[in-house]
């Protein structure tokens, strides 16, 4: 590594924190050095598969509990060619189904968020129930054959886990609490739950999705990109696990990288989370190296005075980013106060394209009212800025994505510190060559050994 | 040109990192006898096994200066050991900053105190020899506004007003007390060095305003200090030296 200086970061010991989140080093898989082919990345033949074997075959992501608060609520969001609506029933149960009228096919309702009392198409009217049940169809008698037999919209899998809500459109698929695996175990101690909504944006990308999975499964790139951020974060001594289908990466914040030299001052990004955690960095008499750990220290010391509960957290979770990806499409950056996510979703027809969303929320102290939801916006890349870590991060992807379709680009040429790159692309081979099949479809299973 | 800088016995705080190490670095090459100090104990002791390669006598140990007792002991301990000080360079800062008020206790106990209790520990020596030289430094942001309202130019310009009326004090006592202000300077660890790589438009604005389009080096910046430190400036008294590449715009009339 291109390092000025050793830096050790003194991390958790993961016996001190026997019901956190576990933070112990996982074992490297060995996926090898190949390259990963680059024809995924733009052939429509490979786009086919991932919906054949991967989007109808997985748990997704839909949104947030707390968007479906009562009765009526629902969310309806799109996936490739499809689109779902998840509906809060009146014992508080969710039913997802698709989001089609059964007579001619019009979508009941447009992507977003609403509540009703029912789903009525707005061309001819036709009527489901909260369950999907069809209620009423204009002038009925008019159909020798009937209504559609089966009287409702078919059924799709959901369930909530975490404060978000989730769905499949796979009939058959394993229980979600099985398809997450590990991920509640590591992450219920943050509880999600306690956490409004900051930012809800999708933006319209000009590259495949798997282009922006990559770019937030390494760290490699805080060097060539953002530099800034070396004055805030140790991009260096990361912690890389790979666990079954999903992965994580622990990166310690409020520190300097070992890529520049240690400054006396602090750095403004340091700087920032000292005062948002109360503290005043003019008091602080301790080298800039120490800040990490004595930051750790006064937020464990204030939080319950400030309304906020960490007793659940490690000291590292209260600086560092805990960052976690759950297959296929979801990248969190995770800390004690905050989330900064991205839901990576295909182009209906366009492997070139896909839609990112940048979702942020925020922890709310005791005591401090629930803010109202913020407004969801939608805009092409480059028409408004998401910030400059995010700028950042969305610049190269477009040119990537036209630079893996030259024929003197193989493939992806990855490092040790890409591991989680090529993990995700093992977990996609195993689904796209059928290994994960059973595993999808628990029907043919038989059971819940999904893990 | 000889600065006769030869067996002089010189004092420089602050000199771990920066403009001070460098002025240790040429003082140390112009055969002066040295005492260092720093607040980081790596630092100084980095620094001093460095400057004794050049022969002369170097000593230092840390010691924080915003800790008036720990800071007096040292100095007087420290002119003991060296056996007297011809030349004074305190350059400790506490740096920038906004929104706390501490931050005008931080710059009003190290970029003022700092020098001051330095110099009240000098100045018996220099007085019963009747020779000595004390250079300060300020900053260009003390003559020109710069950044934000902040306790950094404020008390960085009270050291003008001061170093001249120490001047004319002590001229009779053949001490002469001049102030160095330098522009941005930039090296490795530095805060320009963090600017640059943290807030890319404001450096590049700032280089912008630089006749040559770069900023000072630590050395450049050091050579004009070991100058007016040294013998060989024997009629500066009292002068106020912006070292800057042309960055400021104000003329000295």
């Amino acid at each position: 590594m291109d390092v000025k200086r050793k830096v050790d970061i003194i991390r958790v010991n993961p016996q001190d924190w026997p019901n956190g989140t576990p933070a112990g080093k996982a074992e490297d898989p060995d996926h090898g050095h190949d390259i990963i082919p680059a024809e995924r990345y733009f052939s429509p033949d490979y786009m086919a598969l991932e919906w054949e074997r991967v989007w109808t075959k997985v748990w997704l992501l839909a949104g947030r509990s707390d968007d479906l608060k009562v009765e009526g609520d629902y969310i309806c969001t799109d996936i490739g060619k499809e689109s779902v609506l998840i509906v809060r029933q009146s014992d508080g149960s969710l039913r997802a189904f698709p989001n089609v009228c059964l007579h001619r096919g019009n979508r009941l309702r447009p992507e977003g968020l609403g509540n009703t009392a029912e789903f009525r198409c707005m061309y001819h009217h036709w009527a489901y129930g909260l369950d999907g049940a069809i209620t009423r169809i204009p002038d009925l008698g008019s159909f020798p054959q009937g209504g559609p037999p089966e009287g409702r919209l078919p059924s799709l899998p959901t369930g909530e886990w975490g404060g978000f809500v989730w769905f499949s459109l796979n009939p058959d698929v394993e229980p979600l609490a099985d398809y997450l695996g590990m991920i509640p175990a590591h992450l219920d101690p943050y509880h999600f739950e306690r956490m409004a909504w900051k930012r809800d944006i999708t933006v319209e990308w000009d590259c495949n999705w798997k282009a922006s999975m990559d770019a937030f499964h390494e760290n490699y790139h805080v060097q060539g990109i953002h530099p800034q951020l070396q004055w805030y974060l140790d991009d260096v001594n990361v912690q890389i696990d790979c666990y079954d289908k999903h992965s994580r990466y622990l990166v310690p914040f409020a520190t300097v990288s070992p890529r520049v030299a240690l400054p006396s001052s602090i750095p403004p990004a340091i700087d920032h989370m000292m005062r948002h955690a109360g503290m005043d960095p003019a008091e602080y008499e301790g080298r800039v190296s120490d800040i990490r750990l004595d930051l750790q220290r006064f937020i464990r010391a204030n939080a319950s005075a400030q309304g906020k509960d960490f007793s659940e957290l490690n000291d590292d979770q209260l600086t560092d980013d805990y960052h976690y990806s759950i297959f296929p499409n979801v990248s969190m950056n995770i800390h004690a106060e905050d989330i900064m996510m991205f839901r990576q979703r295909p182009h209906p027809t366009d492997p070139g394209k896909m839609l990112y969303d940048l979702w942020m929320f925020e922890l709310v102290p005791d005591g401090e009212e629930w803010p109202a939801r913020v407004r969801h916006q939608h805009f092409k890349h480059g028409d408004k800025s998401l910030g400059q870590v995010l700028d950042q991060d969305a610049f190269n992807l477009p040119t990537v994505q036209k630079g893996m379709q030259s024929s003197a680009f193989k493939g992806l040429w990855l490092s040790d510190q890409e591991l989680r790159i090529r993990h995700f692309h093992h977990v996609l081979d195993q689904y796209i060559g059928g290994a994960r099949a059973a595993q999808a479809d628990n029907k043919q299973l038989g059971d819940n050994e999904c893990n | 040109m000889d600065l006769g800088l030869t067996g002089k016995k010189a004092i420089i705080v602050g000199a771990a990192r920066g403009i001070g190490m460098a002025v240790a670095e040429i003082l140390a090459r112009e055969g002066c006898d040295l005492a260092i100090t720093a607040r980081s104990e790596d630092g100084v002791k980095d620094a001093v096994a460095n400057l004794r390669k050049y022969g002369t006598k170097v000593i230092g140990s840390a010691v924080n200066v915003k800790k008036a007792d720990d800071y007096k002991t040292w100095l007087a301990e420290t002119i003991d050991e060296l056996g007297g000080c011809d030349i004074l360079i305190p350059i400790s800062s506490s740096g920038g900053g906004m929104g706390s008020e501490k931050y005008w206790h931080n710059a009003f106990e190290v970029d003022v105190m700092g020098p001051v209790r330095a110099v009240e520990a000098v100045l018996p020596g220099m007085t019963e020899r009747k020779t000595g030289s004390i250079v300060l430094i300020a900053t260009t942001s003390a003559g020109e506004a710069m950044g934000g309202p902040q306790a950094y130019n404020a008390m960085k310009a009270s050291l003008i007003t001061w170093g001249k009326q120490l001047a004319l004090a002590h001229g009779k006592d053949g001490i002469r007390v001049n102030v160095v202000s330098p522009g941005p300077v930039e090296f490795e660890g530095g805060n320009w060095d963090m600017i640059k790589g943290t807030m890319e438009k404001f450096y590049t604005n700032t280089l912008r305003q630089q006749p040559q389009g770069r900023l000072g080096t630590p050395e450049e910046i050091a050579r004009a200090i070991a100058f007016l430190a040294s013998p060989a400036a024997s009629w500066c008294n009292g002068s106020h030296l912006v070292v800057d590449g042309g960055y400021t715009n104000r003329t000295h009339f």
